[in-house]
C-alpha cells in the first residue's frame, strides 16, 4: 500500500514532461525529488495530488485509482507550493477557517489560533494575509496543513522563501508527519538541506527517473549520480 | 461533507472578498448607469414605442455589465493564486461552480435592482403595476446568463484574451435566453399582441435548468488545466 505509479506519461501538447514512470512510495517514505530545470519534478508533483492527470498510465493511492471525482482520495493529499495559496483580502485566521471548512474539517476557534502560535502568527491572526511576507504566508500554508493532517504531502521547492526559524518549524513539521505515517515528497533545489532528512532520493532528468535508491551511509552511488547528472547544484 | 454546505463556504469567502475588494460591484453600478444614459440621449423612442424597445436596451444594459463581471468572477483566484488550492480540496467541483453561479447572480441582481427603476424613470415607461412580473422574467433570463457565463468564464480562466473572448462565445450561446427574456417582457407591457407568454417563460425555465445541470456535471474537466 501507498502510492504507485504505473507507466506513467503526461504531455503538455507535443512536449512530453514525463514518460513511462514507475514509482511506489510507502508509507513513512521521506522523498528527496531532485533534477534540473524542466527535469518535469513540478509536473510529476501535480499529477500525484491530482491537479493534473496522467496522458497516460495510473496512479494508484493505497490501492485505489486517483481518478476525476474520486473526492474522499483529495482529504489524504497535501501540497505546499512557493506562492503560499491563500487569499490575500482575508485574514490570516479566516483563511484557515475557510480551507479547514471546505476540507470537511470544521475547526474551533481555538484549534485554529494554537494553529497560528505554534507557527509563530498568533501576533498576526487578524491581519490580512496581503500585509504578510512571502515567508509568513508559507508559514500560514504549513499551519493549514498541521489542521488537515494529510497523509501524503508534497512539497515545490518550499526552502526559498522561509527564514532559518521558518525551515526549522517546516522541518519539524515534516517530521512529525513522517513518524506519523504520512508519505513526504519534497522538490528542491536545497539538495544539502533535505539530505540531511530523506530516506530517499529519487532525481529525474528529462521525464524520466535516473536514479532512486534508499538513504544509506556512506551513499557513493548518490554522489556519483549527483554529480554526473547536477553537476550545477553540487 | 455535503456540495451545499462547500457552496456556502465558497460563496462567503467570495462575498467577504468582493466587500473588502468593492472592485466589481462599483465598476457594474458605473457602467449600468453610464450605458443607461448613453440609451436615453442616443435614441428617442416615441412613447407608444417604449414598450416594444424597451426590454431589449434593458436588456443589453443587463449583459454587457454582466459581461464585466463574468471577467471578474475567478479574480479573487487569480490574485492570490489560490484555485490550485481550491482544486486540492476534497469537494465536488460543481461546488465551485453552483457557488460562482450565485455570486455572479447576486452582484447582478444587486445592480438590476437600481438600473430597473432607473430605466424606467428615463424612458417614461410605466411598468410599476407590473414591476413584480417583469422582475421575475429578468431573474430567470438573469439565471440563464450567469449559469452559461461562469461557464465559459471559467472555460477562458487561462486565455490570453479573455476579455475578447469571453462575449464572442458567450453571446451567440445567449441567444434562447436573451430572446425569451425579451418577448415575455414584450408581452408583459403589452407589446407583443397576439403572442403568448408561457412559451417564452418555458424556454427560460428550461434554458437555465439544462444549462444549469450541464455546468454542474462538466465544470470538473472546465476547471482542470
Amino acid at each position: 500500500m501507498g502510492v504507485v505509479l504505473r507507466r506513467v506519461s503526461k504531455a503538455y501538447g507535443f512536449l512530453w514532461a514525463l514518460r513511462d514512470v514507475n514509482l511506489t512510495l510507502s508509507h513513512g517514505d521521506f522523498v528527496a525529488l531532485l533534477g534540473p530545470n524542466g527535469a518535469g519534478k513540478t509536473t510529476l508533483l501535480r499529477l500525484l495530488c491530482a491537479l493534473h492527470y496522467p496522458t497516460s498510465g495510473e496512479i494508484e493511492i493505497d490501492g485505489e485509482p486517483l481518478d476525476r471525482g474520486k473526492i474522499h482520495l483529495r482529504s489524504a493529499i497535501g501540497f505546499l507550493s512557493p506562492d503560499g495559496q491563500i487569499y490575500d483580502k482575508l485574514t490570516a485566521r479566516e483563511n484557515l477557517r475557510f480551507f479547514t471548512s471546505l476540507s470537511g474539517k470544521e475547526m474551533k476557534s481555538a484549534e485554529i489560533s494554537a494553529a497560528l502560535d505554534q507557527v509563530g502568527l498568533g501576533p498576526w491572526s487578524d491581519v490580512y494575509a496581503s500585509s504578510l511576507s512571502h515567508g509568513m504566508k508559507c508559514r500560514l500554508a504549513i499551519a493549514k496543513w498541521s489542521l488537515l493532517k494529510p497523509r501524503f504531502f508534497l512539497l515545490d521547492e518550499p526552502y526559498g522563501v522561509l527564514d532559518g526559524p521558518g525551515v526549522d518549524l517546516l522541518e519539524s513539521f515534516l517530521k512529525n508527519l513522517c513518524h506519523g505515517g504520512a508519505i513526504v515528497v519534497i522538490a528542491t533545489h536545497n539538495v544539502h538541506r533535505v539530505l540531511g532528512l530523506c530516506t530517499r532520493a529519487l532525481i529525474l532528468q528529462g521525464g524520466g527517473i535516473i536514479f532512486d535508491e534508499p538513504r544509506r551511509e556512506p551513499w557513493k552511488s548518490f554522489h556519483e549520480a549527483f554529480a554526473n547528472f547536477l553537476p550545477s547544484e553540487a | 461533507m455535503g456540495t451545499l454546505k462547500q457552496t456556502y463556504w465558497l460563496l462567503w469567502k467570495d462575498v467577504l472578498l468582493e466587500i473588502r475588494r468593492r472592485e466589481t460591484l462599483l465598476s457594474m453600478f458605473f457602467f449600468g448607469t453610464v450605458l443607461l444614459f448613453l440609451f436615453h440621449f442616443s435614441f428617442e423612442i416615441p412613447r407608444e414605442q417604449t414598450a416594444r424597445m424597451a426590454p431589449g436596451l434593458l436588456w443589453l444594459a443587463f449583459i454587457f455589465t454582466g459581461t464585466l463581471a463574468l471577467t471578474q468572477l475567478f479574480q479573487g483566484e487569480k490574485e492570490s493564486r489560490c484555485l490550485d488550492a481550491l482544486l486540492l480540496c476534497p469537494m465536488d467541483r460543481g461546488a465551485l461552480y453552483l457557488a460562482k453561479v450565485f455570486f455572479n447572480l447576486i452582484m447582478m441582481v444587486v445592480v438590476e435592482v437600481v438600473i430597473f427603476p432607473l430605466f424606467g424613470v428615463l424612458f417614461n415607461l410605466d411598468f410599476w403595476r407590473l414591476l413584480p412580473s417583469l422582475f421575475f422574467v429578468v431573474l430567470l433570463g438573469t439565471i440563464g446568463f450567469c449559469v452559461l457565463g461562469t461557464l465559459f468564464s471559467a472555460l477562458t480562466l487561462r486565455a490570453r484574451a479573455k476579455e475578447l473572448l469571453l462575449p464572442l462565445i458567450l453571446f451567440p450561446l445567449m441567444i434562447p435566453a436573451i430572446l425569451g427574456t425579451v418577448r415575455a417582457m414584450q408581452i408583459l407591457l403589452g407589446a407583443g399582441p397576439g403572442q403568448e407568454f408561457y412559451p417564452w417563460l418555458r424556454l427560460l425555465i428550461g434554458f437555465d435548468v439544462i444549462f444549469m445541470t450541464a455546468g454542474f456535471l462538466i465544470f470538473e474537466w472546465v476547471i482542470e488545466e
